[in-house]
């Protein structure tokens, strides 16, 4: 917002885009299953230790050798949000809810809540997760209150 | 290891700063310890800064800091932990001197985060956990993980958003009388409580500002600090430690582990309790995390920060002061200063240098700094005292 008390500033003629290509070689099955419409995520096959996020090496017992296991999709909502200003690079995207829930083999998810209403939404509240495909950002999950 | 004190303190006007460039800043504090110390330049031998980064145009400001101050020959480095990177630096310094590497060493802090827009700021504190879990898909924010504990913390607790307005009512009372702070002026519960909703419940007089400033402090050897001061403050005890990046695998959201953890190690280390404390400040980013930070490092019990707030236990006068600076949230929270703004307050008033109705009562002349990097993902605790 122009001031006409602020300082004198020199804006910078050079600007940059940070955009990363992240490495997923190691977990790319998490996301290829998703595309599938199955939420998996990895075990130990050394010492049985489940994992979410999916990771190749354990960080119980620091072995390498990992499965693919399916995770249950039942969950029960632990905390949430609503994040009303949203960030530069979601700026354009309407408010969101955001929740962590707790799967019943104990691991936590965090995804948004789709088309939760907020003014409904508790702690102890039952969540699903469902997986979604979306043409331009490719698979990701939700959670969504069943009715 | 060595006995080490704080010798020397400075601290810029906290705020929106486009008068100063990162250097600039940094220098004001620079000067400013020097002075209270009397300590001459070629006594200093090695500089620890403070900066989280990413939102000014430099990207080695150690270098940058020393070469505008006229450190030559002088060791540095940056040091990150987040929120926390300050309290980091002091660590860094304290223990270049009780090692016996060096008998005088300073920590800075410094952090300019006007020089972006406000929502590129957002987005750089959001990236901070796991990013691909939590930002990439879910575009968290730094309200956003810390409203996460407050729901977490209402349900359980029963803990209010009046509550935690309270937090901002006081934050705002004291910063009215610390010309440093970034905000003068005192505000209501009305106002704290109608104010923008950021992140449900988390409302825009919950969090802290966005902060340009700088602090610093001197650290000595027991031999110099004798010669330089008659009102050294001891580093008792320093206790640090970390949690999760990714939020999602904690084990729950009422209170942060690794201040549980730090607090539990500074203790130990300094070989005092919660009751021992006379003056703190605790880490306020948001309202609900000062309720928090009581409960997590003892001075009340669990689910009873609101409580202490609401019986005005943590203002002066009351049975622990806490953040009689203003806090983050009023002071202002330039990231990597603000760990060692919260050492030159504690300085200050275990020297009895707060002023007016900032000064706390000491007894015990025990203080204690409590710094968090991020939601919990660092978390330092730092125990001072007049006498050692």
């Amino acid at each position: 917002m122009p001031d006409d008390s602020a300082p004198p500033s020199l804006r910078s003629k050079r600007s940059i885009t940070l955009r990363f290509n992240i490495p997923i070689s190691k977990t790319s099955r998490f996301w290829e299953a998703l595309g599938e419409g199955r939420f998996v995520t990895t075990k130990c096959a050394d010492c049985g230790k489940v994992t979410f996020p999916p990771q190749a090496d354990c960080p119980s017992c620091m072995g390498s050798n990992s499965q693919w296991v399916d995770l249950g999709t039942e969950a029960e909502l632990l905390t949430f949000t609503f994040v009303q200003v949203t960030p530069t690079s979601f700026v354009d995207h309407d408010p969101y809810v955001v929740a962590i829930g707790r799967l019943k083999d104990g691991l936590n998810v965090l995804a948004w809540v789709e088309g939760g209403d907020p003014a409904k939404l508790k702690p102890g509240a039952r969540l699903r997760v469902e997986t979604r495909k979306d043409p331009e950002s490719g698979p990701y999950y939700v959670f969504v209150t069943p009715s | 290891m060595r006995d080490v004190a704080i010798v020397g303190i400075g601290h810029s006007k906290f705020g929106r700063r486009m008068d100063v460039d990162l250097a600039e800043l940094a220098f004001e504090s620079i000067k400013g310890a020097m002075e209270d110390s009397g300590v001459q330049k070629k006594e200093i031998e090695n500089v620890t800064l403070g900066s989280a980064g990413g939102w000014y145009e430099e990207s080695l400001p150690a270098v940058l800091v020393n070469e505008y101050a006229g450190f030559e020959d002088v060791g540095t480095m940056r040091v990150e932990a987040a929120c926390a990177s300050g309290s980091a630096a002091v660590r860094s310094a304290y223990l270049s001197v009780a090692s016996g590497e060096a008998e005088v060493a300073m920590a800075v802090g410094v952090e300019k985060m006007t020089e972006v827009d406000t929502l590129t700021s957002v987005e750089l504190m959001g990236r901070s956990g796991s990013y691909l879990w939590e930002f990439e898909n879910y575009g968290m924010t730094f309200p956003a993980y810390y409203a996460l504990y407050a729901v977490s913390h209402m349900s359980r607790y029963g803990t209010t958003e009046e509550d935690m307005a309270r937090v901002a009512v006081k934050a705002h009372h004291y910063a009215s009388m610390n010309p440093l702070a970034q905000f003068h002026k005192e505000i209501t519960l009305e106002k704290a409580l109608s104010s923008q909703v950021v992140s449900w419940p988390l409302k825009l007089y919950d969090a802290c500002p966005i902060t340009d400033g700088s602090a610093a402090v001197i650290v000595a050897s027991e031999e110099a600090a004798r010669r330089l001061t008659d009102t050294p403050i001891w580093i008792r005890g320093i206790g640090f430690s970390s949690d999760s990046a990714n939020l999602s695998k904690r084990a729950d959201y009422v209170g942060l582990r690794a201040t549980v953890d730090a607090s539990r190690k500074a203790y130990a280390a300094a070989k005092v309790g919660p009751n021992d404390i006379d003056v703190a400040t605790c880490h306020d980013c948001f309202t609900i995390a000062e309720l928090m930070a009581y409960e997590d490092l003892g001075f009340c019990a669990k689910g009873e920060g609101s409580r202490l707030v609401r019986e005005g236990q943590t203002e002066v006068g009351g049975r622990i002061p806490v953040n009689v600076d203003g806090g983050l949230k009023a002071k202002g929270h330039p990231i990597g200063a603000t760990g060692v703004s919260m050492m030159v307050e504690i300085a200050k008033q275990l020297r009895g240098e707060a002023g007016g109705n900032r000064q706390a009562s000491i007894k015990n002349g025990v203080g204690l700094v409590h710094n968090v990097g991020g939601t919990g993902h660092y978390c330092y605790v730092t125990v001072l005292s007049r006498s050692k």
